[in-house]
């Protein structure tokens, strides 16, 4: 019989089951009267023929049941029978219900959206052609985040002499200006990208054409060309088909939009999405002095391994073309310098590492922890299964014992536990986009990554493996606590269970496999809720740690002068009258400019010598410098130790500097260092002050020591030049301590701003706040969502015992009440169900404290910094769990006391 | 008397045969089977009603054989079954089937030595 019409037979089969059972009962019937008439004949009564007749014919219903195993549709009515019985029995015990499902989609959602987001950042691939080929160019300098940035010169050095590579790209990140015909003025991000860009990554132009070498020849006529991202394309140039061709202008130079990037591609970087790409050889047009001329533009380097090349292989080969890069350094900086730089390669086919690197620890962590979290899940979901198979018990029993077929009952019991998982995965699913849209929300609260200045944008989407994952982890679970009770069903001898009524069927065994969960249950808590403790108390370090400046009521504003027609020497006037304005705001205490702000990133540093200070030149640390405004260390509340502050007075004297407490130890000793002179040695990395080589700055002033690049840094020596006292005015960055919260001056700041000059545009307004919790997201996210989870943990495992103890309390009524009626009192009574509780408590801390010490040891291992010595967060978690404890146990533990002996004795 | 057939598929097949080759000669309901079942095999196969019905059923799916209500001998309603034309052809090859492995069944198991 073909497949078609014996899948139509079924279906019509299903359609008319009713008439079906009707015929089968008619003909069975019939059956029955000929067998019976046919016994009378030779010669019975009718009695017992009919007897004897029913006898030959058996049990009807297996036999009804027999025929309609014929066809395939009886195994989806079955399975439809069964489902709607595990409906039945689940709406009649829906506390159970209840905490069986939350505890599998808290565990569920919990991973799957972690998981989520380590799939996103880390694990999916670029859409490009065979992302898998491609590999990051990275260096590391010891001490520091890996480096992704290259000089152009060396980039093309790399790209002309490599073997390994059948091509590598260089792109750049910049900040542009676009406006054109109907399209708003409005600063987009952009990215240089070399000829090649397109072209070895396999992406074709949506509409029009990519950036080819043509267009990244220097002084190429199509060098001014433009593709800009799908979104830019659909959200601000309306989606226009005659795009190409199109005029804009990008910082007020002309360029021509030659075509669309497809939808999928967003760059090579998650969570930043460029709105345009453009030829390298524009940033000359855009650029004076060109960068990119004279080979100092920065840019990350990818590369296309040739088939059959290995990394390592190419990283050996890279070594040996870095030498030209190190002896650049070498000629730049210093010898020790260049010869600590290594060159690194890393598989890149999610993309550059940046996001990688600055999360990827945090989220491994919150997998570890969330795995836990699960592991808690399914613990307490395996310990209610139990208990409820075990008063279940004696009603399988029966059922066995009226003829119902064992593998039947195994069936149902294993569709309850699908049903139950696929409940719990189903609002796991829900609940993980509502925990990865709120994760990615937390990630992106940090609005100023350092040296990422883009705002980030993550798309978190449930993709197949995720789903996939989430299905196994939800069908595992079932099937792992699903397959005792089944097991059970199918072997359980119902005459003995029957008989043994008033234990429920529990075995000693059984009630120690009980007890074990909840005390791994508690473990797991107890593991979970100290390392909560810790990362909070990393957390709390990290923020709370000496800055050297006071972190509140901080507003930050960076000015834009770039296109304000100012030059660098008209700005001082300007500036100047800008910060008396602002002083006279009400809520503002002190205001000045820098040229860096604290922790900010970003800086310069320089080489110096010292008069009276003999250093060899390996062993020359670089310097960091800043260039401040007067106030400044009145405005960030950094003491000035010794001398004098800065004043706008200095313009045209000698050239002045205030050093911190760690420069003058260093080199001056014991001496006193104001007074004390110094000359800054080597190539200036930036040129931008214009100021002599040969300058000689004089001391006059000391203060304390301040965090400069990064959060995570001992303060360096620094220096403070004048910033008032420069050939140029170059500096951005007003910072002024307010009265109350800093961003209630922001209008007033802004309006100054626009009065005073009126060309010249506010680029950004944060708060040191802000600024301190960007360094710290991941310290955030880690510490927040692994409260979070402590807490889940905790809670599910104060159910688990809740759980255990009033099943306790509930099996051993009898024993109690007997126990009452010898004379045990209530508090006795009460006393033995809470020891009971706190020797299980104390079983789960013996376990899980040193399963906490070793769990903290390999993370101090994944993080650095993490306090693994303050024992604090391990009590903490200790008497979280006591207390959770007492009171899980409290409940049962007063329904026991209040027993009635009589009625007890009379069950 | 023989064992209820045993799900095996050989004997299932057998249980299939036998039916078929009952209805071949003359429509008939599910008791009818099984007492001419027994009647022709002189009580040697005796099929209970929980294989015979499934039996039924299942050569009722796979066309080899068709169902209709009719009037029984005492004036009842009954299910007759008749073969179909692609039960009839099924019959025949099975039949063939079957002689040839008897055949060559009863000649391994009547070997002598010699003739090997």
């Amino acid at each position: 019989m073909p497949l078609l019409s014996r899948v139509g037979a079924g279906i019509v089969a299903l359609l008319r089951r009713t008439r079906q059972e009707q015929e089968l009962d008619a003909e069975l019937q019939q059956f029955l009267e000929m067998a019976i008439e046919d016994k009378v004949r030779v010669g019975m009564s009718r009695e017992a023929a009919t007897r004897a007749a029913r006898m030959e014919l058996g049990s009807t219903a297996a036999l009804k049941q027999g025929v309609r195993d014929v066809g395939w549709e009886t195994m989806l009515d079955t399975a439809w029978q069964d489902l709607r019985y595990a409906v039945r029995t689940l709406r009649r015990s829906p506390g159970f219900t209840t905490v069986v499902v939350l505890s599998l989609a808290l565990g569920m959602g919990a991973n799957t959206a972690i998981f989520s987001l380590v799939d996103t950042l880390m694990l999916r691939p670029l859409p490009v052609s065979h992302p898998e080929q491609l590999v990051q160019v990275l260096s590391r300098y010891p001490g520091e985040p890996r480096l992704s940035s290259f000089s152009w010169r060396h980039y093309e050095h790399f790209r002309d002499d490599n073997r390994s590579f059948s091509e590598l790209l260089a792109v750049s990140r910049v900040r542009l200006r676009v406006t054109g015909d109907g399209v708003e003025r409005e600063a987009v991000d952009g990215e240089y990208v070399a000829g090649n860009f397109f072209r070895m990554l396999g992406v074709r132009a949506a509409l029009g054409r990519v950036v080819d070498d043509q267009d990244d020849r220097l002084q190429s006529p199509t060098a001014a060309s433009a593709v800009v991202s799908w979104s830019y394309w659909t959200n601000r140039l309306h989606a226009d088909p005659a795009v190409v061709g199109k005029a804009i202008l990008v910082n007020s130079t002309p360029a021509t939009i030659i075509g669309v990037a497809p939808r999928e591609f967003f760059g090579l970087e998650v969570g930043l999405r460029p709105s345009m790409w453009l030829p390298a050889a524009m940033e000359p047009l855009l650029q004076r002095p060109s960068r990119r001329v004279d080979g100092s533009l920065g840019v990350g380097i990818l590369g296309r391994l040739r088939p059959g090349v290995s990394i390592d292989q190419a990283l050996a080969e890279m070594k040996v073309l870095d030498r030209f890069r190190l002896e650049d350094f070498a000629r730049s900086r210093s010898a020790a310098f260049a010869r600590d730089f290594t060159i690194e390669l890393e598989p890149a086919a999610a993309g550059f590492a940046t996001l990688r690197d600055r999360f990827g620890t945090a989220l491994l962590v919150l997998m570890a922890l969330v795995g836990v979290l699960l592991l808690i899940a399914c613990t307490n979901v395996a310990g209610l299964l139990l208990a409820r198979a075990a008063t279940r018990q004696h009603e399988v029993a029966l059922r066995v014992s009226l003829g119902a077929g064992r593998a039947r009952l195994a069936r149902q019991v294993l569709t309850e536990s699908l049903l139950l998982a696929g409940m719990g995965s189903v609002l796991g699913v829900a609940l993980a986009s509502a925990g990865a849209r709120a994760l990615v929300a937390i990630i992106l609260s940090g609005r100023d990554f350092a040296r990422l200045q883009q705002p980030i944008q993550i798309h978190v989407q449930p993709d197949l493996r995720m789903l996939l994952f989430t299905a196994t982890t939800a069908v595992l679970t079932a099937l792992l606590f699903g397959a005792v009770p089944a097991w059970r069903a199918l072997t359980a001898a119902p005459a003995a269970s029957l008989r043994a009524h008033g234990a429920a069927g529990e075995t000693r065994s059984r009630r120690l496999f009980g007890k074990m969960l909840v005390v791994g249950q508690i473990a797991c808590s107890l593991v979970l809720l100290s390392a909560a403790g810790l990362f909070v108390q990393q957390l709390s370090n990290l923020r709370n740690q000496k800055f050297g400046f006071q972190r509140q009521s901080l507003l930050l504003v960076t000015l834009d002068a770039t296109g304000s027609g100012y030059r660098g020497d008209q700005l001082f006037v300007p500036y100047q009258q800008l910060l008396d304005r602002l002083a006279q705001i009400p809520a503002v205490r002190a205001v000045t400019i820098s040229a860096v702000t604290p922790i900010s990133g970003a800086g310069a540093s320089r080489f110096i010598s010292v008069a009276g200070f003999p250093e060899s030149p390996d062993a020359r640390r670089f310097v960091p410098l800043n260039w401040v405004g007067p106030r400044y260390f009145e405005t960030f509340g950094t003491p000035l130790l010794a001398g004098r502050d800065f004043a706008f007075t200095d313009r045209g004297g000698p050239p002045v500097a205030i050093v911190n407490q760690s420069l003058a130890r260093y080199y001056f000793g014991g001496r006193d260092p104001i007074g004390g002179r110094f000359q800054f040695v080597g190539a200036s990395g930036s040129g931008v002050t214009n100021a002599p080589p040969d300058q000689t700055y004089t001391i006059v002033g000391i203060v304390a020591d301040a965090k400069y690049l990064d959060l995570r840094e001992a303060p360096p020596r620094t220096i403070y030049l004048n910033a008032f006292q420069e050939p140029r005015m170059f500096v951005n960055e007003v910072a002024l301590k307010t009265a109350g919260h800093p961003a209630a001056a922001t209008d007033a700041v802004r309006q100054a701003v626009r009065d005073e000059l009126k060309t010249v545009s506010i680029a950004r307004v944060t708060t040191m706040d802000d600024v301190v919790d960007g360094w710290v997201v991941s310290e955030r996210v880690v510490a927040t969502l692994s409260s979070f989870f402590g807490g889940l943990g905790a809670t599910l495992a104060a159910l688990g015992l809740y759980g255990l103890l009033a099943f306790t309390v509930t099996r051993r009524t009898t024993e109690i009440g007997t126990r009452m009626a010898l004379g045990a009192s209530r508090a006795d009574i009460l006393r033995v169900v809470l020891n009971g509780a706190l020797g299980l408590v104390c079983a789960g801390v013996a376990i899980g404290v040193p399963l906490g010490l070793v769990s903290r040891r390999a993370a101090s291992r994944l993080v650095t910094e993490l306090p693994v010595n303050d024992l604090r967060p391990l009590v903490f978690a200790i008497a979280a769990m006591f207390a959770l404890a007492l009171l899980a146990a409290y409940v049962p533990a007063r329904r026991a006391a209040r027993v009635d002996p009589v009625d007890a004795l009379r069950q | 008397m023989a064992a209820e057939p045993k799900p095996s598929t050989l004997v299932q097949g057998t249980l299939h045969m036998l039916i078929l080759k009952t209805l071949a000669l003359e429509p008939m309901h599910g008791y009818g089977v099984g007492l001419r079942l027994e009647q022709i095999s002189q009580g040697v196969f005796r099929v209970n009603a929980g294989s015979l019905f499934p039996a039924l059923r299942r050569l009722e799916r796979d066309g080899l054989i068709a169902g209709t209500w009719q009037a029984t001998e005492n004036n009842r309603q009954g299910k007759y079954y008749a073969l179909t034309a692609q039960g009839r052809a099924t019959l025949k090859r099975e039949t063939k089937d079957w002689e040839q492995q008897s055949v060559a069944i009863a000649r391994i198991l009547g070997a002598s030595l010699g003739e090997l």
